[in-house]
């Protein structure tokens, strides 16, 4: 974070002797009222959309509201105590970490040889790199229809190659088997993600100077040693904002599992996000459902407390 | 010697290019799949015994027809943009002056409330959507565009905000400075000096406002159940599905032209793009 106003006109006036001191019309004036003027509207709009629906569902989490009727009491710890002995509640919380940490290391191990690829000058390298981003940005609703049609349970074209590779002697119900059903929602997931971990990954090799890397060469370090010593210390800031932005995306994602299994089969895809559209819209539980989501905040309170941490010590 | 030649030929020209290609085909098998059954009659679709990699039958446009004429699909695409353009226009005009207010004006808690706006980012709206769609029935708006035009800005608005302090901490001070010597008011150096010169931001955040607005999947689906107020995304999804029976043909087409906006926002604005992406993790 920059210091700067501390370096304003008129905030230290006899530090800037050239400028007329600060009187009425100087921009320091009342700059404390101004500056909330300015960022009121912006402020307003988040405490009444995030602040206002986050303690809402704490409410709601403690109370007997459905959908439709209006007429809500407090029930206490209630809906709290019927989600700990709910068996697929506890599935739930298990899947979204598979789920997660699934993705998030096959991004990673999938996105580094890219980003390495794309980390050296040839002919058509923003072409390439554009449409290496394409599946981050066409709507994931869209994307995913074409991922359930290639994982159709009759007409799967996936199916089709695997099988005339004699890779599976059989089709496989990619979205129909437990089991296999989170592999395919982790599988669509990595390939809509693995370009953003790329790009990031690439924005961290292009911060390591070529002439750091050029004198461990002479130093006589070999690629994996200067890869461990030389690119991931400098690296390693970048990657961890930019992998916990991703892992919070991950735990938080509904759409690429409600489109392609909806939690099912036998919720063995059900995350934190799919439950609770289950339970608290679908059911008409809003208690139910706002305990499900705020599950989600322990998690991303933790994340937020080491990203802040870590902010402040690089 | 030859043989030694020529791969050292192929090395040097097509280095670059094999690591990428087995990422180049799994990016865009999906969209060559989507293009062939978007246009494959359903007898060839639906047609196990031949490979399925190419049209066996003419290429049809019945499924596009469908889309157009036998669903709603028009109005979802012009809600979509609808709902796009009002909640960039919305999205900038509250998060300009905050930018600008948070990177340069001092006043008290400024600095926690730069922070508390970073932090809003990451509040997800798997957390917010039950309680959202209470705020929403309240406010009269439950199953209208305008609960997704109200509703969007609040996770456009601390990423942009976050990404426009970025770019007016980048203009030199001095200019201000001497704007304000001149006797502009704060106000006006704001219009007339930041604002040009931050133009490649608000860009940037005007483009990224708009397809994080037009990828939305779950306020749509909580707060809109009417055909015709739904979105793209919830539109192609769900009104193309009609029980056991999905018109495969039809989805595809439909997917293939709600994407074309936004690809062709992004193919006008891949550096905007990019900056933008990797911003949030370098600044």
């Amino acid at each position: 974070m920059s210091n700067g106003g501390k370096e304003m006109v008129g905030v230290r006036p006899t530090s800037v002797p050239r400028v007329r001191v600060s009187t009425a019309g100087g921009w320091a004036h009342r700059e404390a009222l101004q500056g909330f003027l300015w960022i009121a509207p912006a402020f307003l709009y988040l405490a009444f959309f995030i602040a206002y629906p986050f303690f809402m569902s704490i409410y709601l989490s403690v109370s007997s509201a459905r959908v439709g009727s209006p007429d809500s009491h407090f029930v206490g710890m209630q809906n709290y105590t019927r989600l700990f002995a709910d068996p697929v509640f506890w599935q739930t919380v298990r899947n979204s970490f598979v789920f997660t940490i699934g993705s998030e290391l096959i991004r990673l191990v999938i996105g580094l040889p890219l980003a390495f690829a794309l980390n050296r000058s040839f002919k058509g390298k923003r072409l390439v790199q554009g449409i290496i981003l394409i599946p981050f940005v066409i709507p994931i609703a869209l994307s995913s229809l074409a991922w359930k049609w290639m994982f159709d349970s009759l007409y799967s074209v996936i199916n089709w190659m695997l099988m005339h590779a004699h890779i599976i002697d059989y089709p496989w119900q990619w979205l129909g088997e437990p089991g296999l059903a989170m592999w395919s929602v982790i599988i669509m997931n990595v390939w809509r993600g693995f370009p953003f971990s790329a790009v990031i990954l690439l924005a961290g090799l292009t911060a390591v100077p070529q002439e750091v890397i050029e004198a461990a060469k002479i130093d006589g370090a070999g690629p994996l040693r200067r890869f461990h010593y030389v690119v991931v210390p400098i690296v390693r800031p970048i990657l961890l904002v930019g992998l916990l932005y991703s892992v919070v995306f991950s735990f938080t994602d509904f759409s690429s599992v409600w489109l392609l299994t909806q939690g099912g089969p036998y919720n063995t895809t059900h995350v934190f996000g799919t439950y609770a559209y289950n339970i608290g819209i679908n059911a008409g539980d809003l208690g139910m459902g706002a305990a499900i989501t705020l599950f989600i905040f322990p998690f991303l309170a933790l994340i937020v407390i080491f990203m802040l941490r870590f902010l402040r010590r690089e | 010697m030859a043989a030694h030649r020529f791969w050292r030929r192929i090395k040097r020209d097509y280095g670059p290019y094999l690591p990428l290609s087995p990422y180049l085909f799994v990016v865009l098998f999906p969209f060559y799949w989507m293009v062939i059954t978007a246009f494959k009659r359903d007898r060839d679709l639906y047609n196990l015994e031949t490979a399925p990699f190419w049209f066996k039958e003419p290429p049809t446009l019945d499924h596009v027809k469908l889309l157009l004429q036998g669903t709603l699909f028009p109005t979802w695409l012009g809600n979509s943009l609808m709902i796009g353009v009002l909640v960039v226009i919305i999205t900038l005009l509250l998060a300009l002056p905050a930018a600008y207010a948070l990177a340069r004006m001092r006043f008290p808690g400024a600095q926690p409330l730069s922070t508390a706006m970073f932090l809003s980012y990451l509040i997800p709206s798997t957390l917010l959507f039950i309680p959202l769609s209470q705020v929403v029935r309240g406010l009269g708006f439950i199953d209208s565009v305008w609960a997704l035009v109200i509703v969007y800005p609040s996770f456009t608005l601390p990423f942009c905000t976050w990404l426009l302090m970025g770019f007016v901490r980048t203009v030199p001070k001095e200019i201000e400075e001497s704007a304000q010597i001149d006797g502009c008011t704060r106000f006006q150096a704001f219009r007339m000096i930041i604002i040009p010169v931050i133009v490649p931001g608000i860009i940037t955040a005007g483009i990224f406002a708009f397809t994080l607005t037009y990828q939305e999947f779950i306020y749509a689906l909580t707060f809109i159940s009417a055909s015709a107020n739904k979105t793209i995304s919830y539109g192609v999804t769900s009104d193309l599905i009609r029980g056991d029976v999905f018109y495969w043909g039809s989805l595809m087409s439909g997917a293939l032209i709600g994407a074309i906006p936004v690809a062709v926002v992004y193919a006008f604005s891949l550096d905007h793009f990019i900056h933008g992406l990797t911003a949030g993790a370098l600044k």
